[in-house]
């Protein structure tokens, strides 16, 4: 197990090592030039020269890039082009708000979903099946930004329930919970569906199963045929899916925090992409795929817990 | 003679589709007596795995029992409400089944599910039930025991999970045991253990026995009475011995002439051409007249009852008994 876990963590750093290429060639193909942006518009062509040549981008492409593994390497993200902030330390401040968002959309979409999904797989083809289906798939199709948009209007305009902008404070203080519910709403609302439609189709393979008839032989309870029998075993192919979903969830919390102005990596992110902020865009990327990976290996961790046929193999 | 365990009356299992209802059990009555074993023989599709299902109210829907009435220790099982079922599961009556290999959770372990079994149907300590999952084990042979209890069933091979399918349907110690082509899955010798084990278990329990198969071999080897099924019907019904002495359904005879034996030097073993009709496509008359060699008009004409020949016998066959034809 730890092997393997080891080996999923050495397999990771080509990984790592393609997003930054990817990131790095797609911040050139962005027409604005950093050294433009940081000089200002009263700049002459003199001064623009000097930073650029400052900044290094006078080298060769294939030199910025070495220069900026080397110094990644070191832990040495660099500074922001724009206001001298280490690039660190503005992540450090965003990881946690960001973190804090994924923790409360998850907490209630996923047990929500697979509850919905059992449910749904259980009482296969009546009408609250069909009900539970026409929601999932609603909320598969309806996109991030349009559902965030509909609450904040519903719930924070018409009814002022809930505050719409920014984090109130920390998550165990009423402010901080009342700010968090709209955009936890937002983020988890696109990821029920999903989840229900994967546990709905893996519990109706799993009911059919031998295993299930011996449970109902012993004479257990339908509630623990359901739980212990169907869903136990239905829950592998539900955590694969999780782990690849949080992928778009990470997509996701780019577009809510931006809707919501959540202090996060999200915004962080689409804040210095807009703005050409090489180093810290490159940042806000390693983080985020660093997020992708230890997911997924989580998710492999977790199939080993679920299912004990792939503890030994 | 005591009244039997199991008495079943003009059972009929029907599944709802589109083209009216299909009769996988059609009005089948038997009986199972007290300690002694019946043989449940047939082909694929012969509705025997149906008969089994219905008894233990476990039949996929959308099928159900359309009528008939099965009663159990007296009382008739299908007017049980469902936390009656629930308790006869497992408790009173106990289902073993074909697929050792798929028939156990993959995710617990052995002894989990085994205790699970107890605590269905009764309290007791952690500890208490533990050691009697242990016990249950022994029982059934299986070796080192307390190490088998926390293996998960990927662990063991076919044979020791039949085994262990066995001791759980057996921990709570039911008054009859339904075996669903228990040994089929296995090896042959593996076969013999585990019939040897089921034989052995009943001397000491007193538990009666339905043993379902396709192998007469089997039925030899185990059963008491038999009772052959064809396309939803008991063809015919008999103690074992008459079965394979004085066989009077045409198909009882070409299931016997279709197995091997090593004392006949036969150069070929005689086969029943064709296949048990779907029983949407049931033929007129007698249901086995298209594969039977003895069909005459009559046979394709109307449906022959299952009659009494003599006091254990009973036959469903126009021809019968075969002597007079012959």
């Amino acid at each position: 197990m730890l092997r393997h876990t080891a080996e999923r963590l050495l397999l990771a750093i080509p990984v790592l090592f393609g997003v930054l290429l990817l990131g790095f060639v797609l911040m050139q193909v962005v027409p604005t030039d950093p050294a433009i942006v940081r000089a200002g518009p009263t700049a002459t062509m003199d001064i623009i020269e000097a930073i650029r040549r400052d900044l290094g981008l006078d080298q060769p492409l294939w030199r910025q890039f070495l220069i900026y593994i080397g110094k990644l390497v070191q832990g040495d993200l660099g500074v922001s082009i724009i206001n001298n902030v280490p690039v660190t330390q503005e992540l450090g401040a965003t990881i946690g708000p960001t973190l804090e968002l994924m923790l409360a959309s998850l907490i209630w979409a996923i047990p929500l979903g697979i509850l919905m999904g059992t449910i749904g797989g259980y009482y296969r083809g009546t009408f609250l099946d069909r009900a539970i289906m026409a929601v999932s798939v609603a909320g598969v199709s309806v996109p991030v930004f349009f559902l965030g948009l509909v609450l904040i209007w519903l719930l924070g305009f018409q009814y002022q329930i809930f505050p719409f902008t920014g984090r109130g404070g920390p998550l165990w203080t009423w402010e901080g919970i009342k700010a968090i519910v709209l955009p936890a709403l937002t983020l988890g609302g696109v990821f029920v569906g999903p989840v229900a439609r994967m546990t709905r189709s893996s519990v109706l393979d799993v009911l059919g199963a031998d295993h299930v008839r011996t449970a109902r032989a012993k004479g257990l309870p339908e509630r623990q045929v359901v739980s212990r029998h169907a869903l136990r075993n239905a829950l592998v192919p539900v955590v694969t899916l999780i782990g690849l979903q949080i992928g778009f969830l990470l997509g996701g919390a780019v577009v809510t925090e931006t809707v919501f102005s959540w202090p996060g990596i999200g915004r962080l992110a689409v804040g210095a992409i807009l703005s050409s902020d090489l180093p810290m865009a490159q940042g806000t990327i390693i983080v985020l795929s660093l997020g992708f990976i230890i997911v997924n290996l989580a998710v492999d961790v977790l199939y080993a817990v679920l299912d004990p046929r792939v503890r030994n193999a | 003679m005591s009244a039997p365990i199991l008495d079943i009356r003009g059972l009929t299992t029907a599944f709802k589709t589109r083209n009216g209802p299909i009769k996988a059990v059609d009005g089948i009555s038997l009986t199972v007596e007290r300690g002694k074993t019946l043989g449940i023989v047939g082909e694929s599709g012969s509705g025997k795995s149906m008969l089994s299902l219905s008894i233990m109210g476990l039949v996929p829907p959308p099928g159900r029992i359309a009528t008939g009435e099965i009663v159990f220790q007296g009382s008739d099982v299908l007017k049980y409400s469902p936390a009656e079922i629930r308790d006869m599961r497992g408790n009173r009556i106990s289902m073993i089944f074909q697929e050792p290999m798929t028939s156990l959770n993959p995710v617990h372990t052995v002894g989990f599910q085994i205790i699970e079994a107890i605590r269905a149907h009764r309290k007791g300590s952690e500890r208490e039930l533990r050691k009697e999952a242990i016990e249950a084990l022994r029982r059934v042979q299986i070796p080192s025991p307390e190490r088998r209890f926390d293996e998960f069933p990927h662990q063991l091979s076919g044979g020791m999970r039949q085994r262990v399918m066995i001791a759980m349907a057996l921990v709570c110690e039911p008054d009859l045991l339904i075996a669903d082509e228990p040994t089929t899955a296995l090896d042959v010798t593996i076969q013999a253990q585990i019939l040897d084990l089921l034989r052995e278990l009943q001397a000491e329990t007193g538990m009666a026995i339905i043993l379902i198969t396709h192998d007469l071999g089997v039925v030899a080897q185990v059963a008491d009475d038999v009772a052959v099924m064809y396309a939803g019907k008991i063809v015919e019904r008999a103690p074992v011995g008459a079965i394979f002495d004085d066989p009077q359904h045409p198909y009882t005879i070409g299931l016997i002439g279709s197995m091997p034996r090593m004392e006949d030097d036969v150069e070929r073993l005689v086969a029943i051409s064709g296949v048990v009709p779907p029983p949407f496509r049931l033929p007129v008359g007698c249901r086995f007249n298209p594969r039977c060699p003895f069909a005459d008009d009559e046979c394709r004409a109307s449906q022959p009852a299952l009659v009494e020949i003599s006091s254990s016998h009973a036959v469903a066959c126009w021809n019968a008994p075969l002597e007079e034809h012959a």
